[in-house]
């Protein structure tokens, strides 16, 4: 493979933002999740139940009805559970990196001389737990932003001043 | 109307014909079916009253329209650098938009103006500022200077705006598209957009010519003895050949239409854009709002030495779309040749990109993608098939499609590179009409590096940049190098001082 070399530049020797050590979010997030998850099962649950109360052809299917619930269930706790895992962020003195995702692991950094506005979101969930999530915006669009969820709302709270002041600094 | 902006001004006084026919026309849109019944209902009705309520009605319209010409007005305000716009009859409106949020201003012509001989300006916001503006009635030498005042933000000076007109009229054109050529790019591209239109046609004249049929209850259906009887092959030859026929017609008929008299002028620092056979269209074009500039060729064009370009400029809508036109903010140019799209793009760059390293996917792209598209529904056919028996004989329909898909995706495949220097990102894409995607590196907005956990020890990644006019990705390329290039261009940002708009 051939590279884009240039004379009085060290491709190799730039900072690699793929070895930066990240910093996971807070653990506080994972009761978040699972509250968020109980409440969706509640709902499917409820639905599964009706249907197998007034439709009688569907009575016999009990138990594989359950059985597949209850599946469905540990897999998606499992889903969730590494999917948090996975979440790393990181912000560097010129840029910010959030790492993400299961089975296609993605890593986005936008330099904060491309960040148009930063928001803190707070969930009533989130709030119980004193997290919050932050959401940077570029011209991008939504692909070209990042959201990072579960931060501790003072840690939050410190990046957004910070970024906003590296923000400022550049203008 | 004078030149000095800084006081309100109204639109031109014709702009109350304009007005008058918007708001019919739009009027008439919303009410043609409430009219039409009432049409019908009221055959016993006196016909006077018909005619006297619409013409109350057209009173009403008129004092309207007079009206939101008075309380239209607009202005610059040079302290704030903000053009002001007030408007509104019941409701009060009040626009102002920052002069180095404008993106492009365009003057543009329909025919009702073109009748009255006024022009509009439509002003062309980036970003989240969703506003837009634009006056409905203005004569072209206001017109112009408001852009330019608009655009450049600099002094203004009379003599100077002078000299730029004559200049205008004085300088050759950089791009001139001739009746030929026009007909030439008819030919050769849009076919799927004629297609689909003529499909429309032609369904709603067969649901036409069935309703008709059975309302008269005619015994001699033409459309149902065509699909009891089958057609035979030569019938089916000569409908193909109309069907192509009229497909190139519209083709060609609509580039007439919408690029007609198409011309590119340099002008200082921009590009002014003309077109159109009905509806003049002038854009101005400035070379730093574009985020990413294209130039796509197939194989007849290729042939012809022909091809065309586009210029992306930011957008918030079009930052999430892939592919996608977003016509409003694309400046398309129809067709060009070799060398005058080398001038276009020294317009832009004020140099030629070169290709100096190449990036090629690993064969793993094929891999997926004949999985997904031809592997799994062939075995869903499949199993169809077994499920239903009279699906059986159409079987031998899988080989021709399973050969027609590999070898558009063999050509996906092939032409799928990047290509890299200090300077320039180009990316090429496309399987019947080649694309070449051209940006500069401070045009990212972010990076975001993808890799499918079992691609891990084939080292195998994806490449996504996210611009303000679109994302370019580029799939199933070596990690390592992707990873340099991230950090590459992560330096190149963070370390100029490049705006990105």
């Amino acid at each position: 493979m051939q590279d884009f070399t240039n004379e009085t530049l060290d491709i190799d020797a730039l900072p690699k933002y793929e070895e930066v050590v990240l910093n996971a979010i807070s653990r506080k997030y994972w009761r978040v999740a699972l509250l968020n998850i109980a409440i969706f099962l509640l709902i499917l649950a409820a639905a599964i139940g009706m249907v197998l109360f007034f439709v009688e052809g569907f009575r016999p299917y009990l138990y594989v009805t359950t059985g597949i619930y209850l599946l469905f269930s540990i897999l998606l706790i499992a889903l969730y559970r590494t999917s948090i895992k996975r979440i790393g962020y990181a912000i560097r003195e010129k840029d910010l990196i959030y790492k993400s995702g299961i089975i296609s692991i993605s890593t986005s950094i936008i330099p904060f001389t491309r960040i148009q506005h930063i928001t803190l979101n707070e969930g009533i969930f989130s709030r119980m737990f004193q997290l919050g999530s932050l959401h940077v915006f570029t011209a991008g669009g939504i692909s070209g932003s990042i959201t990072i969820p579960g931060l501790d709302i003072n840690m939050a709270k410190a990046i957004k001043e910070e970024l906003n002041r590296q923000l400022a600094k550049v203008d | 109307m004078g030149t000095d902006f800084s006081e309100p001004k109204r639109q031109s006084a014709a702009g109350v014909a304009v007005m008058f026919a918007d708001h019919l026309q739009r009027s008439i849109r919303v009410l043609v079916f409430p009219i039409i019944l009432l049409l019908v209902r009221a055959k016993g009705m006196n016909h006077w009253y018909l005619i006297a309520g619409f013409l109350v009605f057209l009173f009403i319209l008129i004092i309207y329209s007079y009206l939101s010409y008075l309380r239209f007005s607009f202005f610059l305000d040079e302290e704030k650098q903000e053009f002001v716009i007030q408007k509104g009859v019941l409701s009060k409106e009040h626009i102002s938009i920052r002069l180095d949020k404008i993106q492009q201003v365009n003057i543009n012509q329909s025919l009702i103006q073109r009748i009255i001989g006024v022009y509009s300006l439509d002003i062309d916001t980036a970003g989240s500022d969703k506003k837009e503006a634009s006056i409905k009635a203005i004569d072209h030498h206001t017109a112009t200077i408001l852009r330019e005042r608009l655009l450049n933000r600099d002094t203004p000076d009379p003599t100077a705006e002078k000299s730029t007109d004559e200049q205008r009229l004085k300088s050759e054109p950089l791009l001139k598209l001739s009746t030929s050529t026009l007909f030439k790019v008819g030919l050769t591209s849009n076919y799927g957009a004629s297609v689909a239109l003529l499909m429309g046609f032609i369904f709603a004249i067969m649901e036409m010519l069935k309703n008709y049929t059975e309302a008269f209850q005619l015994e001699e259906n033409p459309i149902k003895a065509l699909s009891t009887e089958g057609l035979n092959m030569i019938s089916i030859g000569v409908l193909l050949f109309f069907a192509l026929l009229i497909v190139l017609g519209t083709n060609i008929l609509r580039n007439f239409i919408k690029y007609f008299d198409f011309e590119v002028i340099k002008k200082k620092a921009v590009l002014a854009i003309t077109s159109g056979l009905f509806e003049k269209k002038h854009t101005l074009l400035k070379p730093a709002r574009v985020q990413i500039s294209s130039y796509s060729q197939n194989y007849f064009q290729k042939k012809l030495d022909l091809m065309n370009m586009k210029f992306k400029q930011a957008s918030f809508d079009a930052a999430d779309e892939d592919d996608k036109d977003n016509k409003k903010h694309d400046i398309e140019i129809p067709g060009c040749d070799e060398n005058e799209r080398d001038e276009l793009l020294k317009m832009i760059f004020e140099c030629i990109p070169q290709k100096e390293s190449t990036f090629i996917p690993n064969y793993r792209f094929l891999f997926l993608t004949i999985m997904l598209k031809v592997v799994i529904p062939i075995a869903f056919f499949l199993l169809i098939g077994w499920v239903l028996p009279h699906l059986r004989p159409y079987f031998w329909w899988i080989i021709p499609y399973a050969i027609l898909v590999v070898i558009m995706l063999y050509f996906e495949f092939a032409h799928h590179r990047l290509y890299l220097s200090e300077d320039f990102i180009i990316k090429k894409s496309g399987i019947w009409d080649v694309e070449h995607q051209l940006m500069e590196p401070h045009k990212i907005q972010g990076i975001t590096t993808k890799q499918y956990f079992w691609h891990k020890k084939a080292n195998i990644g994806h490449l996504v940049l996210h611009t303000a006019a679109g994302t370019i990705h580029f799939k199933y390329g070596n990690y390592a190098d992707i990873h340099r290039m991230a950090n590459y261009w992560l330096y190149y940002i963070e370390s100029g001082k490049k705006d990105w708009m």
